[in-house]
């Protein structure tokens, strides 16, 4: 009742009692345009899941999982090519690989696990989901975290996790060997990355705009990142240590009023085609039916920088504790938009921008070396 | 529908939201508490006091209300110069002794009497005012150490007299018709009150003394370098208000014909609530005469209210000085806050259901997607800001508005070289020729404007009749948009909304409320009258070939309208097309018998969806900054065809608007379409393979050249 009376009074007044309003882009987040100035290596609509494997790299292209094998273009620039390709017979959601090791989360059908020597598995155990899969990362080769994004839709039906406020994402620990899985978190907000620290399981929060640091048994749970300007996606380690961690879409105030306003939210749900919601986006402006804000809004034939959107490209360097150092950002009227994929190989940090369909390269010396 | 939408639609319909923000935007909203507060004090008072309402206590009231009211009034000429004078009282005070001391003790002529009071308020109110104007002393401790010496004054002089004023007695008719006689059957006090109360407002609200008087108060300073007199403003105030004082001082000693030592005590007080509770402003600047009148009445009648209630005299006071303490709080917060809440409250969003978009991916569709304009001849890159319109005249120079203010012409055939052709101030929008060659535009926030051959702008119109039920004053063209001529030279131009600014028309989206209007101006009798009103964001207009009738856009609504100024339809209104996949703006006639038509932007389901739950857009437009509101899609350009009938023949579109998002005006001449947008930098120009290479709209409207 007197919560009730609270959110009334808030709402004639106009202010914010649950953390609706944006932070700021400031500090290690201050904006740039970095991601629109590194060079390009592939440009492939929808590419997702980047991975190292040995030389390669694998990515995933809805059903299929294609190879990509460095060389170098006509001009000498290093670019990559599909070497290889093979279909899955339903969406690739996510992709791990640690040594020869591989697991795949294929929609329907779950995780499949390649190992040396063996045959292809399915892991089958009771009350994992099949579906959903976000992103997976081996502990060791044995074990395997997984975060399940949301047990109600698909990997591929994000908006609508979000728009309908659902938090039936799980996170779980998977013994390569006896084939058993663990329960380690529930209830979260479409969990999007996980990645392994010293001391604690990382998991990305998409929805409450945090990073989990949860025990490696699921037993504590604590924030190593928490009231993020961006919803954070997938977590891999740096080589030189700490981490990357992609967003792989920004916060907006009119999305966050959109939240609150539940008969508005419901009746957008039902009736309209998520591409044209009013909800954050790996890539926005591809169509006129979209909404756009009034800042967004061309004068003089240009679209600045700083107007409000639903779609950007944010890369963030993170110490050994997840503690932000730096950030690689592609801003409104940027080209490497919805980075939902990172993976580190010969040095370099290739960002897959699954929006924008491009993958580009982030040199961390050079780049230091510049800065 | 559904069921709240059925809802939404209601209560859009008859319950008119948008009027509190313009009542609360009127100048009288100030006086709209104290004269309710004034009602119901009335009301409750006449209901529980017997004989409230009777001839002779209204007549005392009277009485009283016209030396209080005096009071009250000097008080508020000082507070409305930015000044205070607790002075009154002791002045009044002082008159009313001085007043009985000559009828009485020296029994002088009334009016030598009366000319000596009025000479003794200037004397006190001169003191006052060298003090405070000109030595620019404090005025709330200066006019408080007079308050002090003028009470002393009394006190001595009246401890002297007192007896012989006691035993003296006036025979003086004058005396007596002052006191108790009545002119008409109102008491003489309150016809001389309401002479200088009329004399007062007159000077306050209409003459050039009473506006600088605002102005010291208001803004000392800019009123000084306005080049103001402010020292002698201020001294007149003091001057004015200690006469009208002694006045009523005078009126007192001739109603009651006698004094005591608690004359006047405590009259400041009552004074300074009555002038604070009409909302008169501390501050200054802010003040009237109906505010001190709606105050005096508030606080006589509770003070009256309360004495026959048999409150003691302490408690009375006790109670009006917490009014006045409730009465200062309410004045500043509503200071402080009244632009706020306005801010708030007057957007005010309403219903609108719009008929499906048509899909313009659908096979056929009239609208298929292309990227005709996106490879268009660029005109004028990054040299003028803002052509909403184009328009080429026969030599083929082009003519374009800049938000600079400026019209600025293009010479033809190449357009390369280009000059100003007028400057006129702001931003240029619809233009058309008229038959002699006078260019007509169209002028946002000024009005409708006509530049010759020869570059003389000539101002036609810029206010039209104001509408009877119309809260605002609605007179004034705040957008007039686009012009069109009829054969007869009559003019015909839209205003887009009577609610906001040019700048602010996305506001007026957001509200989507018939705001708008098509108004018509005869340069044969220079009268403008509104020819037709409530349309929802009128834009485009331009004439059919018929002679009788316009086609005009109204841009929310997403609809083309063909109205009847003449023949045998005449007055009639028939809607041509309702369901564009866009928001029209400009008409303008194609070279086959067409018509060009602009969309500014495009529909998009979830702003159709916003359209239809009003309470949503107006909690966005309260939480939500403006730069995050949601928006018609206007970063796309699309101009498509249309025949008479409705029917849409063509569509040019780019996509994603690199080189022409919001298009808002295009013009075909020879061969070519022109394309301008008014938040653009450039004018586009796109070859038309099929059209007439010869075809130049003026010949068309006015025949070829004599």
């Amino acid at each position: 009742m007197i919560n009730a009376l609270k959110r009334a009074w808030a709402n004639f007044r106009g202010f914010d009692l649950d953390g609706g309003t944006v932070p700021p882009l400031d500090g290690p987040l201050r904006p740039n345009a970095k991601l629109d100035t590194l060079p390009v290596l592939l440009r492939m609509d929808d590419i997702d899941n980047l991975t190292a494997q040995g030389d390669h790299v694998i990515c995933s292209l809805h059903n299929d999982i294609l190879t990509l094998s460095p060389t170098r273009s006509e001009g000498g620039a290093q670019t990559f090519e599909v070497t290889g390709r093979r279909d899955c017979g339903a969406t690739v959601t996510s992709i791990a690989s640690t040594g020869g090791h591989l697991a795949l989360a294929v929609d329907g059908k779950g995780i499949v696990v390649e190992r040396p020597g063996e045959e292809p598995r399915t892991i089958v155990a009771d009350g994992l989901p099949k579906n959903c899969i976000t992103a997976m990362t081996f502990a060791d080769a044995d074990t395997l975290f997984v975060a399940v994004g949301s047990a109600r839709h698909a990997a591929s039906d994000w908006k609508r996790d979000l728009m309908t406020k659902t938090a039936s994402g799980s996170v779980w620990r998977i013994d390569l060997k006896t084939g058993g899985a663990t329960q380690l978190a529930s209830d979260l907000a479409f969990p999007s990355g996980i990645a392994v620290s010293a001391k604690s399981l990382l998991v990305s929060e998409a929805w409450r705009h945090r990073v989990l640091a949860l025990s490696q048994d699921g037993s504590q749970q604590g924030f190593a990142l928490s009231g993020l300007p961006a919803y954070p996606g997938r977590i891999i380690p740096a080589a030189s240590g700490g981490f990357w961690l992609a967003m792989f879409a920004p916060r907006n105030p009119l999305v966050e009023f959109v939240l609150k306003e539940d008969d508005y939210r419901n009746r957008m749900v039902e009736t309209i085609d998520p591409a044209h919601w009013i909800a954050p986006s790996l890539l926005a402006g591809r169509s006129f039916l979209e909404p756009i804000q009034g800042g967004t809004r061309k004068k003089l034939n240009m679209l600045k920088p700083w107007s409000p959107t639903f779609s950007t490209g944010l890369v963030v360097r993170c110490d050994e504790t997840m503690g932000m150092l730096h950030s690689y950002h592609s801003r409104a009227d940027g080209e490497v938009h919805g980075v939902t994929s990172l993976c580190e190989t010969g040095g370099y940090l290739l960002v897959g921008a699954r929006g924008s369909g491009k993958i580009v390269a982030i040199d961390e010396l050079t780049q230091q070396a510049m800065a | 529908m559904a069921s709240n939408d059925t809802l939404a639609y209601l209560r859009s319909r008859y319950l008119p939201d948008h009027l509190i923000g313009e009542v609360l935007s009127k100048r009288w909203i100030d006086n709209a508490i104290p004269f309710s507060a004034l009602l119901l004090t009335i009301a409750v008072l006449g209901s529980i006091i017997p004989d409230f309402f009777s001839a002779s206590s209204l007549s005392d009231l009277a009485r009283q209300f016209a030396e209080f009211g005096l009071v009250v009034l000097a008080l508020t000429v000082v507070m409305i110069s930015g000044g205070i004078d607790l002075s009154v009282a002791s002045v009044f005070a002082l008159s009313v002794l001085l007043s009985l001391i000559g009828v009485n003790v020296y029994e002088l002529p009334i009016p030598v009497v009366l000319i000596g009071i009025l000479a003794t308020g200037m004397a006190c109110g001169a003191i006052n005012g060298v003090l405070v104007g000109y030595l620019r002393l404090r005025a709330f401790l200066t006019t408080l150490v007079s308050l002090i010496i003028f009470r002393s004054i009394y006190e001595i002089v009246f401890l002297r007299m007192s007896t012989s004023i006691m035993s003296g007695f006036s025979m003086s008719d004058m005396w007596i018709f002052i006191g108790e006689g009545t002119i008409l059957g109102v008491p003489t006090s309150l016809v001389i009150t309401a002479t200088i109360a009329l004399a007062w407002h007159l000077v306050l609200s209409r003459m050039r003394p009473g506006w600088r008087l605002t102005a010291v108060g208001g803004a000392r300073r800019s009123a000084f370098n306005a080049g103001i007199n402010v020292r002698f403003m201020v001294f007149l105030t003091y001057v004015a208000s200690s006469t009208m004082c002694a006045l009523a001082g005078f009126l007192f000693a001739a109603r009651l014909g006698s004094t005591g030592s608690d004359t006047g005590v405590g009259l400041e007080v009552q004074a300074l609530t009555a002038a604070v509770l009409g909302g008169t402003a501390i501050g200054g600047g802010r003040g009237s005469v109906s505010k001190a009148i709606i105050g005096a009445l508030l606080v006589l009648l509770l003070n009256n209210g309360l004495i026959n209630l048999g409150i003691s005299g302490p408690i009375t006071s006790t109670i009006l000085g917490a009014i006045l303490l409730f009465a200062v709080f309410i004045d500043m917060r509503w200071q402080k806050h009244r632009h706020r809440i306005l801010a708030k409250i007057y957007v005010s969003p309403a219903y609108l259901k719009l008929p499906p978009a048509p899909k313009v991916d659908a096979p056929g569709s009239p609208y298929a997607l292309n990227d005709k304009l996106r490879s268009v001849e660029i005109i004028g890159l990054g040299e003028i800001e803002g052509p909403e319109d184009v328009i080429l005249d026969r030599e083929d120079n082009l003519y374009c508005g800049t938000r600079h203010g400026d019209i600025v012409r293009f010479f033809g055939p190449d357009h390369k070289r280009s000059e100003v052709f007028a400057h006129i101030g702001g931003h240029p929008l619809g233009m058309q020729f008229d038959r002699t060659g006078n260019l007509l535009v169209c002028i946002g926030g000024m009005g409708l404007f006509q530049v010759a051959p020869d570059k003389t702008v000539t101002k036609l119109t810029d206010e039209t009749n104001r509408s009877w039920a119309s809260v605002v004053d609605d007179s004034r063209l705040r957008l007039a948009d686009d012009v069109d001529v009829a054969p007869d030279g009559r003019i015909y131009f839209s205003e887009a909304t009577i609610r906001y600014e040019q700048e602010d028309w996305a506001t007026d989206a957001l509200e989507s409320r018939p705001s708008g209007r098509m108004i018509c101006y005869d340069p044969r009798t220079g009268k403008t009258h509104t020819e037709i009103p409530k349309l929802v964001f009128a834009n485009g207009v331009t004439m059919c070939r018929d002679g009788q009738s316009f086609m005009f856009a109204e841009s929310w609504t997403c609809s083309i309208s063909r109205y009847y100024f003449d023949g045998p339809k005449k007055g009639k209104i028939e809607r041509v097309i309702s369901d564009l996949p866009g928001y029209p703006d400009n008409i303008n006639r194609a070279s086959d018998g067409n018509f060009w038509l602009a969309l500014l932007g495009m529909r998009g389901p979830a702003l159709d969806l916003a359209m239809r739950m009003p309470g949503f857009r107006k909690r966005m437009a309260r939480r939500v900054a403006p730069d995050q509101w949601l928006y018609p899609n206007i970063n796309t350009g699309c101009v498509v065809k249309f025949n008479e009938k409705g029917e849409i023949l063509d569509s040019l579109w780019d996509l994603g608007g690199q080189n022409h998002p919001m298009i808002t005006s295009m013009r075909e001449h020879r061969g070519w379409l022109y394309l301008g947008g008014v938040s653009n930098n450039r004018i586009g120009r796109y070859h038309l393979p099929d059209a007439d290479p010869d075809w130049c709209a003026q010949d068309e409207y006015w025949g070829p050249r004599a």
